[in-house]
């Protein structure tokens, strides 16, 4: 078994690879790196360098072809969902505090603002034009795209395992991964498919004296009101998952496929699990 | 021989001749003599028209075969990921991303 951890995308990155240890393994190991780190410096709205700050900036470019999948995805997530997903939520993350990465945000700040959600965004071939006074923030489906890429690279060599940070794909084998509950953990034994967990646990600040977090509703343009803590889900791609589980975190209905959702005080599946 | 006689086979000299002429222009052994020798030109864009139609063919298959592969995935769903509760001690954990 070869394990590598890195930081990237503003988590730490643990790969699994269940082959023998040698040159065959450093080499897939290492391209997923570089995947993820190929991904970062184009996803990203934190580096002002990134194609994605390009077109925040610019409102249209030619853009590359992983950055014209991803927001092809997060466009068809959001129109699955009925906007609960919305990638247009750049402004309302920053009105709600979140104007740099998580390490670097201040103790507090100005109150939240609500900022309008649900730009236009077109795209055609590899052109991408968002309306005027709308940016975009590919934040964590951009997470889930790198997680399934580097999966697909390193699925290549032999059963891997990869975690961003909670964005989870496992593959050609069966993998016990611990999930946070509300009283403890679990495992499940997840193969050939991907986990992602949206919350309120972790990434949140204070903001006029009151707490923030990252998960917006764009029907408000604020941060959510949920009766949920966490929500965690298990389906085919990590881009899937990390789409669904910030869906039902903002209301959508628990349906397959399999997702366990966290209230204050305990942990429930919601559905799913066979 | 008549006068009238004369006139006779003089008609039908001028009428010989100008059949054989008729036969010899409707032949038109110029156009022969000029296609002997084709214009490269031509034979080009003949050449590339072939071409053309044998790609066009290739095309058309492969999106074809393009359309009923999208046709298939669009219908079957990606398998449902294998999952369970175990008590295995996890190789890793998954948290709130």
């Amino acid at each position: 078994m070869e394990r590598r951890s890195f930081r990237a995308m503003g988590t730490v990155v643990e790969l699994l690879l269940d082959i023998e240890p040698g040159a065959e393994s450093d080499a897939a190991l290492a391209r997923a790196e570089q995947e993820f780190e190929r991904l970062e410096r184009l996803l990203s709205r934190f580096r002002p360098d990134s194609e994605l700050s390009a077109l925040n900036r610019l409102g249209m470019i030619d853009a590359g072809a992983d950055l014209v999948a991803v927001t092809t995805l997060a466009l068809q997530a959001r129109e699955r969902t009925g906007g609960l997903f919305d990638p247009t939520v750049h402004d309302a993350l920053v009105a709600a505090g979140y104007d740099r990465t998580f390490e670097n945000l201040s103790g507090d700040g100005p109150p939240v603002s609500a900022q309008a959600c649900g730009g236009a965004v077109r795209i055609e071939g590899r052109t991408i034009e968002l309306e005027p006074g709308f940016r975009l923030d590919l934040g964590g489906i951009a997470k889930g795209y790198a997680v399934d890429r580097a999966a697909d690279l390193l699925g290549d060599v032999g059963p891997c395992l990869v975690n961003a940070g909670g964005d989870l794909v496992a593959l050609d084998r069966s993998w016990p991964v611990g999930v946070e509950t509300a009283d403890g953990q679990i495992t499940l034994a997840l193969e050939d498919g991907a986990i992602a967990t949206s919350g309120t646990d972790r990434r949140r600040w204070r903001r006029g004296g009151a707490e923030a977090h990252h998960l917006i509703d764009p029907a408000l343009g604020l941060p959510a009101a949920s009766d949920y803590l966490r929500v965690t889900v298990i389906a085919p791609t990590a881009t899937e998952a990390e789409v669904l589980a910030k869906a039902v975190f903002l209301g959508a209905p628990v349906q397959a496929p399999t997702v366990l959702v966290t209230t204050g005080g305990q942990t429930v599946l919601a559905g799913g699990l066979g | 021989m008549t006068d009238h006689v004369a006139r006779l086979y003089a008609l039908a000299v001028a009428v010989l001749v100008f059949l054989v002429a008729w036969a010899a222009v409707a032949d038109r052994p110029w156009a022969s003599a000029s296609t002997a020798t084709p214009d490269p030109r031509v034979q080009a864009l003949i050449v590339k028209q072939q071409r053309v139609r044998t790609e066009a063919l290739a095309v058309q298959r492969v999106l074809a075969a393009r359309r009923q592969q999208a046709a298939l995935a669009s219908t079957t769903p990606p398998p449902a990921p294998s999952v369970r509760v175990v008590t295995l001690p996890p190789l890793t954990i998954t948290r709130t991303s």
